[in-house]
Order: C-alpha cells, then sequence, then structure tokens
C-alpha cells in the first residue's frame, strides 16, 4: 500500500486526541470530527482538505441514506396524524396492568414504532416528547424515564425495517430480507429483557399502575390500530417480495401514513405537516451532517490503516465461533462509543468479516451481532445519538441520565451474549420463512 | 441586522421542509414508473431526488448552527454564565475554523464541480457543490451573532 507520512499510531493520536479535545470544549460533535482531520489533511503531502468535501458528498449523495428522512417523517406524521395515539392506546390495553405502566407502555410502544420506522433516533425523538414529560409528571424518576426511553429507542434499529440493516447489505452484500426476519426475535428478546428491568424498577420505587383494561378495549384498542399495523407488513413484506427497494418502503410508508392520517384518522392538517416537514428536515440533517463528517474520519483512519493496525493479530488467536462472536461484539460496542453506526459499519464491519468467515459464522448471525452491538451504542457516551436527543428533549445534560442507561443495559448486553451463543436465535425465522435467503 | 438574520433563518428553514416534501415526489414517480405504464420510467428520479437530500442536509446543517441543536457532549458540569459564555467564545472560534475551511476550499470544490456535469441528469455539478461554501458562510454570519451575545454577557452588559 502507499507509504504515509505518519505511522498508524501517531495518525491515530492526532485523529482521537483532536476529536476529544475539540469535545471538551463543547465543540458539537460533527464539527469535531471534521476538525479532527484537519491537520492530518494538511499534514500530509498526498491529501487535502478537499477531501473533506469530496467524502462528505459521498456519504450524502447516497440513495441509501434517503431512508433515514423517510423513516423520521414517517414517524413525524404518526404523532401528529393520531397514529401514535391509537397505538399507545393499544400498548396500554396491552401491558398497562404491569407496575410501572407507562413504562412498559414506553417499550411496548417502541416495538411497535420499531416495525414501522427504522429509524431509532425517530424513535427516540417523537416518545422522548410524549413519554418523559408524562413519565415525570406520574412520578417516575427523571433519569430513569430519560434513560427507558434511550434504550427502547435502539429497537428501532434491530427489529425491521432498520435502516442500519440497509446499510450492513448494501456494504457487505448480505441479504437485506434474510436481516429483516432475523431482526425480529432478538429485538422481541431485548424488548423483554427491558420490560423486566422496567418491573424491578417499578417494584423498587414503587412506580403506578393502570387498572387492567376490559377484554373489550382490548380488542377495539386492536381493531383502531389495525391499519396503523399494517404499514409494518407493507414495509417488511413489500422489500421482502422484492417489491421496493428499502428506501422505496420507507418512501410508500410516508404515503400510506399521509394518507391514514388525512382520511382514516382525519387528524392531519396543513399546520401539522409542514410541521412535521421542518422537524423531519432539522433533525435528519444534523443527524445526518454528523454521518459526513464521521465518513471523513472514518476514511482517514482506513487511509492510516488503523483499524487493521489494531486487529493485526486477532487472526491469529485461534478464536471459535463463540470467542469470535464476542470478540465481533465487543469491538462494535467500543466503537459504537464513538462513532456513528452508518460509519462503523463502513469501516469496521469490512474488517471484521474475514474474521466472521474464517470461524465460520454465518453471515446474517454476524449481521445480527453487529447491529444489535452498535445499536446499543445509540445510548452509550460520548456519542450516543439517542440518549443525547432525550437528554435535549429534557433539557438536562447526558450525564444525567448515564447511571440509569448503564443499568438498563446489563439486561440487555445478557441478550446479546445469548445471541451470539446460539446462533438458532436471529436464524430460526428466516430458516422457516424464507430458506432460499440464507443462502 | 437581527431581523435580516430572522428573516434569512426562515427562508432557509422554509427551503429545508419544501425539499423534504419535495423528496417524496421522485421516488413516487420511480415506484409508480415501474409498476404501470402511465408515466415513462425516468432514470433521473434517483438522481434528483438524491441532490434534493444533499440540499436537505446542508440547509438543515446551516440552521442547526443558529439553533445551537447539532449534538454537544458534555463533559463539563454546568458553569455560571460567565465561564459559560468563555467557553462558548472557544467552542465558536473552533465551528468558525471549519466555516473558513468549507469557505475556503469550498469555492475550489466549486470551480471543480463546472468541469463535471452528473450523470443522469447532465446538470452541473456545481449546484450541488455551492452548498458546502454556503454552508461555512452561514455559519460564520449566525457564530457572529452569536459572538456578539458571548461578548455582552463577558462584559456583564446583559444577562439573557
Amino acid at each position: 500500500m502507499m507509504s504515509a507520512a505518519l505511522s498508524p499510531g501517531m495518525a491515530a493520536i492526532v485523529l482521537f486526541g483532536g476529536f476529544f479535545l475539540f469535545l471538551l470544549v463543547r465543540v458539537p460533535v460533527a464539527f469535531a470530527l471534521g476538525l479532527a482531520c484537519l491537520p492530518l489533511l494538511v499534514i500530509e503531502p498526498r491529501l487535502s482538505p478537499m477531501m473533506l468535501f469530496n467524502e462528505t458528498f459521498k456519504a450524502y449523495n447516497s440513495f441509501i441514506l434517503l431512508a433515514v428522512p423517510f423513516y423520521l417523517l414517517t414517524a413525524n406524521l404518526m404523532n401528529c396524524g393520531g397514529v401514535t395515539d391509537r397505538l399507545i392506546r393499544l400498548s396500554r390495553a396491552m401491558v398497562g396492568n404491569f407496575p410501572g405502566a407507562l413504562a412498559q407502555i414506553n417499550v411496548v410502544l417502541s416495538v411497535f414504532f420499531a416495525g414501522i420506522s427504522g429509524s431509532s433516533t425517530a424513535d427516540a425523538a417523537s416518545q422522548s416528547k410524549v413519554f418523559i414529560e408524562a413519565q415525570v409528571k406520574e412520578g417516575y424518576g427523571l433519569s430513569f424515564s430519560i434513560a427507558i426511553t434511550a434504550v427502547s429507542a435502539v429497537l428501532a434499529v434491530i427489529i425491521p425495517p432498520s435502516i442500519l440493516m440497509i446499510v450492513w447489505g448494501g456494504v457487505i452484500s448480505t441479504s437485506i430480507g434474510a436481516m429483516y426476519l432475523a431482526g425480529f426475535l432478538p429485538g422481541l428478546l431485548i424488548a423483554a429483557a427491558q420490560m423486566a428491568t422496567v418491573h424491578v424498577y417499578a417494584k423498587i420505587y414503587n412506580y403506578p399502575v393502570y387498572p387492567r383494561a376490559s377484554l373489550k378495549e382490548f380488542f377495539y384498542a386492536g381493531w383502531i390500530s389495525l391499519p396503523a399495523l399494517a404499514t409494518a407488513f407493507i414495509i417488511v413484506g413489500g422489500v421482502l417480495l422484492g417489491w421496493f427497494t428499502p428506501t422505496e418502503s420507507a418512501c410508500i410508508a410516508v404515503l400510506y401514513t399521509i394518507l391514514l392520517s388525512v382520511f382514516i384518522y382525519r387528524e392531519l392538517n396543513l399546520g401539522n405537516l409542514y410541521q412535521a416537514f421542518v422537524d423531519t428536515g432539522r433533525l435528519s440533517a444534523i443527524a445526518l451532517f454528523c454521518v459526513g463528517t464521521a465518513s471523513a474520519f472514518g476514511w482517514l483512519l482506513a487511509y492510516y490503516q488503523i483499524p487493521r493496525a489494531l486487529l493485526e493479530n486477532v487472526s491469529t488467536w485461534g478464536m471459535g465461533l463463540t470467542q469470535a462472536g464476542f470478540f465481533i461484539a465487543f469491538v462494535f460496542l467500543v466503537v459504537g462509543c464513538f462513532l456513528d453506526a452508518i460509519p462503523a459499519i463502513i469501516i469496521f464491519g469490512t474488517i471484521l468479516q474475514p474474521l466472521a468467515h474464517s470461524v465460520g459464522m454465518h453471515p446474517i448471525h454476524f449481521a445480527i451481532i453487529g447491529i444489535v452491538s452498535l445499536a446499543f451504542g445509540l445510548v452509550t457516551p460520548p456519542y450516543g445519538l439517542c440518549l443525547m436527543i432525550a437528554c435535549s428533549v429534557a433539557k438536562v445534560p447526558v450525564r444525567f441520565a448515564l447511571k440509569d442507561t448503564m443499568i438498563m443495559l446489563v439486561p440487555m448486553l445478557l441478550m446479546l451474549a445469548a445471541i451470539i451463543v446460539f446462533p438458532e436465535i436471529p436464524l430460526i425465522l428466516p430458516k422457516l420463512i424464507a430458506p432460499e435467503l440464507l443462502k | 441586522m437581527k431581523r435580516f438574520l430572522d428573516g434569512y433563518h426562515r427562508l432557509l428553514t422554509w427551503l429545508m421542509a419544501a425539499s423534504v416534501a419535495i423528496l417524496i415526489v421522485p421516488v413516487t414517480l420511480q415506484i409508480v414508473s415501474r409498476y404501470t405504464a402511465l408515466i415513462p420510467s425516468w432514470i433521473w428520479t434517483e438522481e434528483l431526488s438524491r441532490f434534493l437530500f444533499i440540499w436537505m442536509i446542508m440547509l438543515g446543517a446551516m440552521i442547526a448552527v443558529r439553533e445551537g441543536t447539532h449534538f454537544i457532549v458534555d463533559f463539563v458540569p454546568d458553569l455560571p454564565p460567565k465561564p459559560t459564555a468563555a467557553l462558548q467564545v472557544v467552542a465558536n472560534l473552533c465551528i468558525l475554523a471549519f466555516a473558513l475551511v468549507f469557505v475556503w476550499w469550498g469555492i475550489q470544490f466549486v470551480r471543480f464541480g463546472w468541469s463535471q456535469t452528473s450523470e443522469l441528469a447532465e446538470l452541473p455539478m456545481t449546484f450541488i457543490f455551492i452548498a458546502w461554501p454556503l454552508a461555512g458562510a452561514t455559519w460564520a454570519l449566525f457564530l457572529g451573532e452569536s459572538f456578539l451575545h458571548n461578548f455582552r454577557v463577558l462584559a456583564g452588559s446583559d444577562v439573557r
């Protein structure tokens, strides 16, 4: 390969050192990533700051990422068009009588939401607005409320549809349909772990309970939510059957939600619609702008072969399937603290793939381990988008909710371990429904 | 000056919302043209949607600097107004440096764009690349406003 003026170690110090230094003086993450690239771009004779433009342009010029604003728009339209209200009602009829009712509803709604939207940031943004204030009003701790909203939002990228799976499929050529099917069971298991955590919290702190819903209410809530729940089948089914590309399916979800809100639930008006467009643009732009500078940052990491230098000796460790699985999860968990999931897939997914292949790990198993680990990265600081969003909605610094978030991560990590040890958890559904996708 | 910035801010927000709304059109056309014979399958729908998408991101990144909504990681605890303002000035100087990089090299990027046309619709890429220096200039403008505010806080005349 080309020889660089700086050794990988030096370059790593400049990149990560610069990044942390800028973060420390409260430079926004997106700018800190871009600024950390600059010294190397100036020092290295073969590079120039023009590369910053090329890389950000390449990152944004992607039909796949276009799914992000569509998923966000779907979520925003669901909120202002009355879809979310019906899903909350259904969730309440299902789990309202459990201890910590409102927090349980928060988790169950995230599962429904995850089935319609593929963006955790969208889930975090919309549910933070709905739940954090409501939970605090009912006597739940603020830090607990933020933490449960943030950690349940990560389900959105594990349960299909999922932006991360779309990106993974694009970068590591794995069947997106198979990943969609494989994500269901791990997502439900993690949701169950979260509900168990809420149960324990509710018992300790004596959180309130709602009366049990009657069977009639349950069926009524299910009936009025049916058109909303159908969205999940349109999106996931459309992709599985090969009708639409994932981005197109996200666009279909937008159109369907607009139709639903205007003609069936009749709660959408022009003012709401404009507000949904503005909110979508705002949030997807700041999240995606980060992806651009993170891609430039990641490109430089790859240029100096820093990931390879870090992983150089690993293939000689002689790991078995399970050990390799834990190692892959560990790498993605650590990386997820610092990088956005999308550049992390681009950089580390491709590097770890030969390792997964050499130990005979199924590509879908590898994908699910990677995506679940990176999804957890959405709530681990310093770069945990969902936690940042939830905290910014609640107007508290990220530190404030850190302890409860870490506590809630423990049972989720146990589920991740189960997914690693038992490859059948992700693989069983694709095996049963679409075995041809697994080849 | 404030009124000018407010108006500019509103204009950018409106353009961003419009780009989100318009994005739906080419992607829908793409699906419709594949399944029906109503309209020919225009190959530039995909390209047009990507370009709108780029503008949406850059416009959103511009207004987020004025709204202060770019994600920040808080390592330091909350400080009284004056140290906060001082820290803000330091952070803003860093962002300003980045903004100037976007303007300076962005202009080269735009010049480079004149020699390139897009693959499908054959638009000069300048129409896309110009978003970068424009973002840099807009950030500088919005940061100027923030500097003024912070200096007033530091001078102790205006604690809002």
